[in-house]
């Protein structure tokens, strides 16, 4: 199979210009192109304006520096011949049949024999667009669907047609995966692919039933959202969020390719309310508001549409008793006696329906289905594990009382689940009516089927290890929000005794949303509130050995974070051996925001490391000023690439671009260093300033005051920082080891644990999730 | 007593630390390339050149070593030459000038060089390893206050209100724009040669600036202050060199005499409002010359914040058109150590330029100091 080394993108719009990203954040060049611009001297005008918009854009289409680089802007008339030595060319131009086509005339022209020619259209049939194109062309053609925003949505829709070569499909195919990280799912060359088949029936149907039974936007909202495993948008917000002056442009190219007898259409009608506001400007967040808005000549006050009116009114909180009285029962939702209860059985009892009949017409199968609609509507249940919680034969039944059609698949489970676990394998329905294993594609380990056929090696109320094979062991947290907490470190103590003895390598990994977003803070304003300071301090004690353990373990340990690693969760990967990281992952110290600093080891490595490997000018201070502004601004890198060039993570550090790949990478990462693995030698201690740099410290964070930057208690907190960092009341001609500088840690964290203003700001945090500025 | 006299200025463009086309230039580089235009311009046999004085604020990294020497062996000068680094902050190659004209007159020497460079885009304004002393620090910040700081209190204390501050750098940029569309600036700027090609014209001026512009920046340094990056000299690199000599050997060797040295001073100041420092450093040169404010001509004051240039103003009794003709360094840039060597430069060619009598080129210092040179027509 052929390897993509270069890839060129036609189109800089939001997707064009999204996917080029995204192809760099993988380290591959990529050639993006747009047409001439007519109304600028510079001729790359537009391409070069996507790229430039997009460096300054958040959510950050890019993950880092060096990517961005890695794009090169120009014009379909200039650059096309730059074509030819590019391995995949996607085509995301307006979705326009003859502007598509004549753009693949011109492509086909000049792109080398075994590349690969892609479409992101939404909307045209690939089989259509095709047509009239030479047989070459259509045999390595194929359609990618990506998700806006590309770097961020994990779903990637692929079609091949009748004459695209296997080999074409599988080398994108395994790109997307393996490079961009994408979750690839086959569709057929259907309208709307999967996602937004289902994805725009649901919307269709969520607004259309609200209108008709004059309900409150925030009262939909709060039904289809949460309740229904949906991100608390709802629909009002989602639809504010992608715009609604397109919801009449995907409606009627869906309504155009769908045939006659589609249930799409019956819901399909003209909303004047929609049609309205699209007209006066009310477009969503990008316009002028949508079905919420913030008034700013009302005081940034918050509005909704009044979907009977259509006149703005103040927001108000949602209070439905059928959603507050559901408790975990999705069916006493839907069976409530209200006009609320009965919308949310017309919204999902549709959805769920035409979700049954897309099996076989827009997809092979359900697990598919129900993957597209997780990741590329960010559902946290498919339509299938939906109707595994409601129940088949209540769902069957329901839907033929309130006359709905029963789609054949539900015929076909006929009772049953649609997944289940058999002999510790997850097994899904297919249409044949038998099960089948969920095979998940070659080089992927999930955790959670490990813990499908097994038991842990040692678990308490925190954390647990797993045995996953070839002598590799992984630590998993499985608290509440995966907070470490004494238990945690107790664990990963006892832990590092077994797998001395019964493994070659750790892997610390987990599979929740994020991988640990520091202490748990709870347990730390508990004890400070009884005054259990030696209590505390015990606590930063057994969490600087336990990490000092996991650094100085006779085996390899490998930490394997995604999302969030933050504080304590940060630390704990500064101690590993080596960290594989996901893409998406999010670290940083950040302790100061509740008025606290690394104690477990945090500032010592961002020393250590900074003063190591950070290419900087001599002397102690450059080191230390790098690991302070980290440290005192709470400064979190958006992504794995990120966190190298901030040292969280260290040049051979490696980077996963697919979240399912991440354990299996990981555990390769972790097998290699076992072999004649050493334990590493403690840093040679450092040459720190004392009070003298701290006293340049001091000057910096009094000017950050007098700007208005940094608050009072800032500089209290950046002052126990800049201590530790300088090495206390050290001399230059002395040095500190790495245990004289867990000590200063700790010493210092007690100091301010013990401090009202840090009290302030942890409670409050606990209380509204959002940091004190006192 | 032996005359000195400026026979030669020369500078290199000035531009915005970081974002300029100088930033990925090497200090060392610029200054050679203005030190080699300057001897080839000048016409001065190099065999003659006693010594090459360099002023620098931050002398470390690539502006570290004794970087005067490096610049003058990579300008191509004779090896025979002399060459020191002198650092006195902002005042640097003032001093030089001053360094050399008391050699000149000791009979120490018949012609030097006289420079200054900053890259403050490639070494940090307090250097890499800021270590003040702790016990002293407490005891007196000001010795340590940051600038930004010192122009806040030297507005506080006397009454300079924003928009004064802000109608000063307007002005600053207005002249400099003007002096920069009229060619005005062609004679003194070296093009230097850098990675991505020439670099030919100043970087920091901002014609488009307007008062409203102005009022809208954030105060930059005190939150509750009236100082902005607007109203202050942005982080600037470049390098700026001047030849003195005594006037019998340019009469000798009929080099274009600009001006000559009549007197100079030195003077500390309280250091938390160093940008007073022009005034007792002025009045002490003037008073050295026989001179009074009111007979100067031309005066090149460095406007390293518009609080303390209109303060010392105000205090020396300068006439505002004779001050700063083609702009200040809120509008042209103020590379720590080259400013000194730039504005003794330009006043001598403004006096010939205009055709006045007697020029002041006067500077404040951070810590708490001024430096002045008082110049007299040829």
């Amino acid at each position: 199979m052929a390897d993509i080394k270069k890839v060129a993108v036609i189109g800089a719009g939001v997707m064009g210009a999204g996917i080029a990203a995204h192809v760099a954040n993988a380290g591959v060049p990529v050639v993006l192109l747009d047409i001439v611009a007519t109304d600028s001297p510079n001729r790359n005008a537009i391409a070069e304006g996507a790229v430039g918009r997009m460096l300054n854009a958040d959510p950050a289409p890019f993950m880092g520096k060096a990517a961005a680089r890695l794009v090169s802007a120009g014009n379909i008339e200039d650059h096309l011949g730059g074509l030819a030595a590019c391995d995949w060319i996607v085509e995301a131009v307006v979705e326009r049949l003859d502007i598509k086509q004549s753009l693949y005339a011109k492509i086909e022209a000049v792109r080398k024999p075994g590349s690969v020619v892609s479409s992101n259209t939404s909307t045209i049939p690939l089989a259509t667009l095709v047509q009239g194109l030479p047989e070459r062309f259509a045999q390595d053609f194929v359609i990618t669907h990506f998700f806006n925003p590309p770097r961020y949505m994990r779903l990637l829709e692929v079609v091949g047609g009748a004459m695209t070569r296997p080999e074409a499909l599988e080398t994108v195919s395994r790109f997307a995966d393996i490079s961009l990280g994408k979750s690839v799912v086959r569709c057929k060359d259907r309208p709307g692919f999967i996602a937004n088949r289902l994805g725009v029936y649901w919307l269709q149907a969520a607004v259309v039933e609200a209108v008709d039974a004059g309900l409150d936007i925030e009262d939909v909202d709060a039904i289809v959202g949460r309740p229904m495993g949906i991100p608390k948008t709802g629909v009002f917000g989602l639809l504010d969020l992608v715009g609604l002056d397109l919801m009449p442009h995907v409606n009627a190219s869906l309504a155009a390719a769908l045939p006659a007898d589609d249930p799409f259409h019956a819901l399909n009608r003209p909303l004047p309310l929609v049609q309205k506001m699209i007209a006066d400007g009310h477009t969503g967040r990008k316009g002028k508001g949508g079905f919420y808005r913030v008034n700013r000549a009302r005081n940034k006050a918050r509005e909704s549409i009044d979907l009977a009116t259509g006149e703005y009114r103040a927001t108000r909180k949602a209070d439905v008793e059928a959603v507050t009285s559901m408790g975990h029962t999705l069916t006493r939702l839907l069976d409530h006696d209200s006009t609320f209860g009965t919308y949310a059985w017309r919204v999902l009892g549709q959805t769920l329906s035409y979700a049954g009949a897309l099996v076989g017409d827009a997809a092979d199968g359900i697990a598919a289905i129900d993957e597209a609609m997780r990741l590329g509507y960010n559902w946290k249940f498919g339509p299938f594990e939906l109707i595994d919680q409601i129940g088949v034969d209540w769902l069957t039944a329901k839907l033929e009382a309130t006359g709905l059609p029963v789609p054949a698949i539900l015929k076909i489970a006929a009772g049953r689940p649609f997944y289940r676990v058999e002999d510790g394998r997850r097994q899904v329905l297919g249409l044949d009516g038998t099960y089948g294993d969920l095979v998940r594609p070659a080089g992927t380990v999930m955790l959670a089927d490990i813990k499908l056929c097994r038991q842990p090696v040692l678990k308490n109320g925190s954390a647990a290890l797993w045995d996953i094979g070839d002598g590799v062991a992984c630590f998993e947290f499985t608290s509440k929000m995966n907070a470490l907490d004494p238990d945690i470190m107790d664990l990963l103590i006892t832990s590092i005794r077994r797998v001395n003895t019964d493994f070659k390598a750790l892997v610390i990994y987990n599979e929740g949303s994020n991988f640990s977003v520091g202490a748990n803070l709870g347990l730390a304003i508990f004890a400070a509130n009884i005054a259990a300071w030696a209590e505390i301090e015990t606590m930063v004690a057994a969490g600087q050995a336990a990490y000092k353990a996991l650094k100085y373990a006779p085996f390899p340990v490998v930490g394997a974070p995604s999302g969030m690693a933050l504080g304590g969760g940060c630390e704990i990967l500064l101690h590993c051996d080596a960290v594989q990281a996901h893409a998406e992952t999010y670290m940083g110290l950040v302790e100061v925001g509740v008025g606290l600093l690394p104690a477990w080891g945090g500032c010592k490595e961002m020393l250590t490391r900074w003063s190591s490997l950070g290419c900087l000018p001599k002397g102690p201070m450059p080191a230390i000023g790098k690991a302070f502004e980290l440290i005192s601004r709470a400064t979190m890198a958006k992504s794995a690439a990120e966190a190298k060039e901030e040292l969280f993570l260290r040049p051979g550090d490696g980077i996963t671009m697919n979240r399912y790949r991440l354990l299996a990478d990981a555990k390769a990462k972790a097998l290699q260093l076992a072999v004649d693995y050493v334990a590493p030698e403690p840093p040679a201690p450092l040459a720190l300033p004392g009070p003298s740099g701290k006293a340049a410290l001091d000057m910096a964070v009094a000017g950050f005051q007098r700007q208005g930057k940094a608050t009072v208690h800032d500089g209290v907190v950046s002052g126990a920082v800049a201590e530790v960092l300088t090495g206390g009341d050290t001399d230059l001609i002395a040095t500190v080891d790495e245990d004289g500088l867990y000590q200063l840690e700790r010493e210092r964290f007690m100091r301010l644990v013990r401090h009202p203003g840090t009290l302030a700001r942890v409670e409050h945090m606990l209380m509204t999730g959002k940091p004190l500025r006192n | 007593m032996k005359k000195v006299v400026v026979a030669g200025y020369a500078r290199s463009p000035f531009t915005p630390a970081k974002k300029g086309e100088l930033a990925s230039v090497r200090p060392d580089e610029v200054a050679a390339q203005v030190v080699r235009a300057l001897v080839a311009r000048t016409g001065i046999p190099a065999d003659d050149i006693e010594d090459l004085i360099l002023g620098c604020a931050c002398p470390e990294g690539e502006q570290g070593f004794n970087v005067s020497r490096l610049i003058s062996l990579m300008a191509g000068l004779p090896r025979a030459l002399g060459a020191m680094t002198v650092n006195r902050f902002c005042g640097s190659s003032m001093s030089a000038v001053h360094i050399a004209a008391g050699a000149i007159q000791m009979g120490a020497g018949d012609a030097f060089i006289c420079a200054g460079v900053e890259s403050m885009s490639r070494v940090p304004m307090m250097g890499f390893n800021p270590l003040p002393h702790p016990g002293f620090a407490a005891e007196m910040p000001a010795a340590y206050m940051g600038m930004g700081d010192t122009a806040e209190n030297v507005a506080a204390k006397w009454e300079i209100s924003r928009v004064e501050q802000e109608g000063f750098a307007l002005r600053s940029h207005r002249r400099a724009a003007a002096a920069q569309a009229a060619g005005k600036f062609a004679d003194e700027i070296v093009a230097i040669t850098g990675k991505t090609g020439n670099v030919s014209a100043d970087g920091c001026i901002r014609p488009e600036t307007t008062l409203q512009s102005l009022a809208e920046l954030k105060p930059a340094f005190n939150a509750t202050g009236s100082v902005t990056a607007g109203t202050s000299s942005p982080l600037t690199d470049g390098a700026a060199a001047v030849l003195v000599c005594s006037e019998d050997y340019a009469r000798r060797h009929n080099l274009d005499m600009l001006a000559a040295i009549r007197s100079i001073a030195v003077c500390g100041c309280d250091p938390e409002i160093m940008g007073i420092g022009p005034v007792g450093s002025s009045l002490k040169a003037l008073s050295r010359a026989g001179l009074e404010a009111g007979q100067l001509d031309v005066v090149e004051l460095n406007e390293a914040f518009a609080s303390q240039s209109i303060a010392c103003i105000r205090e020396l009794g300068l006439d505002p058109a004779r001050v700063n003709i083609d702009g200040g360094a809120i509008a042209l840039g103020h590379p720590l150590g080259a400013t000194g060597a730039r504005i003794v430069g330009k006043a001598a060619s403004l006096l010939k330029r205009e055709g006045g009598t007697f020029a002041l080129a006067t500077q404040c210092i951070g810590g708490g100091q001024g430096i002045a040179t008082v110049l007299e027509a040829v």
